[in-house]
């Protein structure tokens, strides 16, 4: 258990670390290394439990959440030569400060909605909520649309994470089927920042604002 | 087997854009393909209403009498909109707006489109469900992005990143009813049929969370307000047949989602809860569709504000809850659908004539598009709920539904913001209607699949204020008694 409980705990770390970047890649990288410790706490439960369709959703996280889409993005990234800068609407150390608030607030909201739940469980549903929270943060908070994809992303493994600690995980046909729609909206996703910065010369969502009333 | 007929016709279209190179052509098959659609699905009610309720294809499908209403619906108006395609784009591509290419390309996401609300509506497992939605997203953002202009691409992110959003966190909600089943009932699914086997067993904090989170995330989708702001940006630059499409079907398989966990809900904790939230919702809805409406300057926006509306409506209607009320909302999703389509087909000769989509430039439709502009004349009357046609009727039931349950409040707030509605409505719509014909428009007749997709859609609207078919009647009330639960 205690091993399971530094990979949570550095997962919570690495949203930190999303919220409070500076730097484009940074924060893919940030995602790169939550997807991993996904990964990891995803096959331990597969060892313990020995369930072949826990091993396949893992290694489907390995493929598209570690490799495929933070390759994808970086190249992106490349190819459309997106300024580092990630455009804030709300510093780094003031969004630190806003996420340590969530992650407070899911502890009480994890107290009210399982009440009665061990404390390991309550962590582990906390840490979900915060993720998600954060994710959400990134998408408001942050002006580049590649950060919106990967607020998404984001928001994305903290479900995860709450579907493992609640019921072992979804039906394994959900989730292949959840895996498959992640991994094509980003890749719309991807198409539609593409062709954003064609027709805006540049990524700030902020140009996004003809249509109104 | 109807049922796999109805699935293989849009997935087979969806691949005849590789065969056929013409677009008219493709547009005819597409139609054709949802006329035989729209049969099946007739055919597959009048079996349900002989005997009953059935899963099948390995517990993949279940039809009852909720589904197979939206089955209809989504038949008629896709069938609709196929039919108003085949001159509509042909005639963009053959302007220039579009290439032949994106044309092929048009009918392959419609129909991957209609497929992907069909699978919405039909399928038992509610995380397959939750994937057919976020699909129907997917492909329908490709085609609200279609002309690939500015306004639409940034419609288009909106409505995906706001979407997407949103469906996150249906998708919680579905993770927190899925652990109040293992946890409370034993039971390890996400089938329909076994959840709401087990909802009677189900108790707590827990659901009422979980729906609060399902009724937001795909409330989202459904355009209640204060989640709508994705609908008006996503409803005006789409390709006009979209649009219909969009307004017309989209919204209501997002509410058929909140509809299937109000259901569970209401077993165990029941109608109080869900009927509040849904009123709420509702009522916010109407308010801030009127408001909009009345200082609107764009016709497709008008027309989406109204959507809002009359999914409030709708919400109002299975928040009253009670006989009158589901029924009265139950058959305004059909008669609003059918009305809404024809508005956007109406729109979308509007806009493609006069090349803009703003109000107070557009006069004189009457003798510029005469059937387009009969046509509106006919339907706005429709829309804001006039006799005698049908969308008057459903209006009423859920009116009456209010006062009978002695909500004099709803009825009273309702009452006030669709006078408003009416009348700004009608104001808007006669400046364009009436008004002098500009001298630099010749007028036109409209193409004739065109007047035939709106023959088809008068047809509903105005024969349903007269006439219920019976074997209709008796699925709305046996889809309105599976809604109350007993």
């Amino acid at each position: 258990m205690s091993i399971e409980l530094l990979i949570l705990i550095s997962i919570l770390a690495s949203a930190y670390a999303m919220v409070s970047a500076k730097r484009m890649s940074a924060l893919i990288g940030s995602f790169r290394l939550q997807s991993l410790l996904l990964f990891l706490l995803t096959f331990m439960e597969a060892v313990k439990g020995h369930y072949w369709g826990l091993y396949a959703v893992s290694f489907l996280i390995l493929g598209i959440k570690v490799v495929g889409i933070p390759h994808f993005l970086f190249r992106m990234l490349r190819e459309i030569k997106v300024n580092e800068n990630l455009g804030f609407l709300i510093n780094p150390q003031l969004s630190l400060v806003a996420s340590l608030i969530f992650t407070y607030c899911a502890w009480l909201f994890a107290g009210q909605v399982f009440p009665a739940a061990d404390t390991v469980f309550r962590a582990f549903a906390t840490i979900a909520f915060s993720v998600l929270l954060t994710g959400m943060f990134i998408m408001i908070f942050r002006l580049k649309a590649l950060a919106q994809i990967i607020g998404l992303l984001v928001m994305e493994n903290g479900i995860f994470l709450l579907a493992a600690a609640t019921s072992g995980g979804m039906p394994f046909i959900v989730e292949m089927a959840i895996f498959l729609d992640v991994f094509v909206s980003v890749i719309i996703l991807g198409l539609f920042v593409y062709r954003i910065n064609e027709l805006f010369t540049g990524i700030d969502v902020d140009q996004l604002n003809r249509l109104r009333g | 087997m109807s049922i796999l007929f109805i699935l293989l016709v849009p997935a087979i279209l969806t691949a005849a854009p590789l065969l056929v190179r013409q677009n008219r052509s493709l547009g005819y098959l597409s139609a054709a393909g949802y006329f035989v659609v729209l049969a099946l699905s007739i055919r597959l009610i009048l079996r349900f209403l002989a005997r009953g309720a059935a899963v099948s294809l390995f517990n993949f499908i279940y039809l009852d009498a909720l589904s197979l209403f939206f089955v209809f619906v989504i038949a008629l108006v896709t069938f609709a909109v196929a039919l108003y395609s085949v001159d509509f784009v042909a005639r963009e591509a053959a302007g220039g707006a579009i290439s032949e290419k994106k044309a092929r390309l048009y009918y392959s996401l419609f129909n991957s489109f209609a497929l992907a609300m069909l699978l919405v509506v039909v399928v038992n497992n509610l995380g397959i469900m939750w994937v057919a939605i976020e699909l129907t997203t997917l492909v329908s953002a490709f085609l609200v992005g279609f002309y690939n202009s500015k306004d639409s691409l940034e419609a288009a992110w909106k409505y995906i990143i706001i979407c997407s959003v949103g469906i996150i966190l249906a998708l919680l909600g579905t993770i927190l009813f899925a652990y109040a089943l293992l946890f409370q009932a034993g039971v390890k699914s996400l089938n329909w049929t076994e959840l709401i086997a087990a909802a009677g067993t189900l108790v707590g904090n827990l659901l009422k969370v979980a729906f609060i989170f399902i009724l937001v995330g795909y409330g989202t989708k459904a355009g209640l307000a204060p989640m709508h702001p994705w609908l008006p940006d996503a409803h005006s630059p789409a390709i006009s047949p979209i649009s219909a499409l969009l307004s017309g079907v989209l919204l209501k398989t997002a509410l058929y989602a909140i509809l299937r966990y109000s259901m569970i809900v209401n077993q165990c904790l029941g109608p109080a809860y869900t009927g509040r939230l849904l009123l709420l919702f509702g009522l916010i809805s109407l308010a801030v569709s009127a408001g909009f409406i009345l200082v609107q300057k764009d016709l497709k926006r008008l027309l989406a504000y109204s959507s809002i509306e009359h999914v409030g409506i709708i919400a109002i209607g299975f928040g009253l809850g009670g006989p009158l009320g589901t029924y009265g909302a139950l058959f305004h999703i059909l008669n609003h659908a059918a009305a809404k389509s024809l508005m956007f087909f109406g729109a979308g000769n509007i806009v493609k004539k006069y090349g803009t989509h703003n109000i107070h430039i557009i006069k004189g439709v009457l003798r510029v598009l005469p059937l387009t502009g009969a046509m509106l004349l006919v339907g706005i009357f429709a829309l804001t709920g006039l006799p005698p046609f049908s969308i008057f009727f459903s209006e009423l039931m859920v009116l009456a539904a209010a006062f009978l349950k002695g909500s004099y409040l709803v009825a009273g707030l309702m009452l006030l913001f669709l006078s408003i509605i009416f009348g700004a409505i009608l104001h808007h719509f006669s400046q364009m209607l009436f008004g002098k014909k500009p001298a630099d428009q010749p007028a036109e007749s409209e193409p004739l699949t065109g007047k035939a997709a709106f023959i088809f859609l008068l047809f509903f609207i105005c024969g349903l204020g007269w006439l219920m078919p019976g074997p209709l009647n008796q699925l709305l009330l046996s889809a309105s008694t599976l809604l109350r639960g007993r």
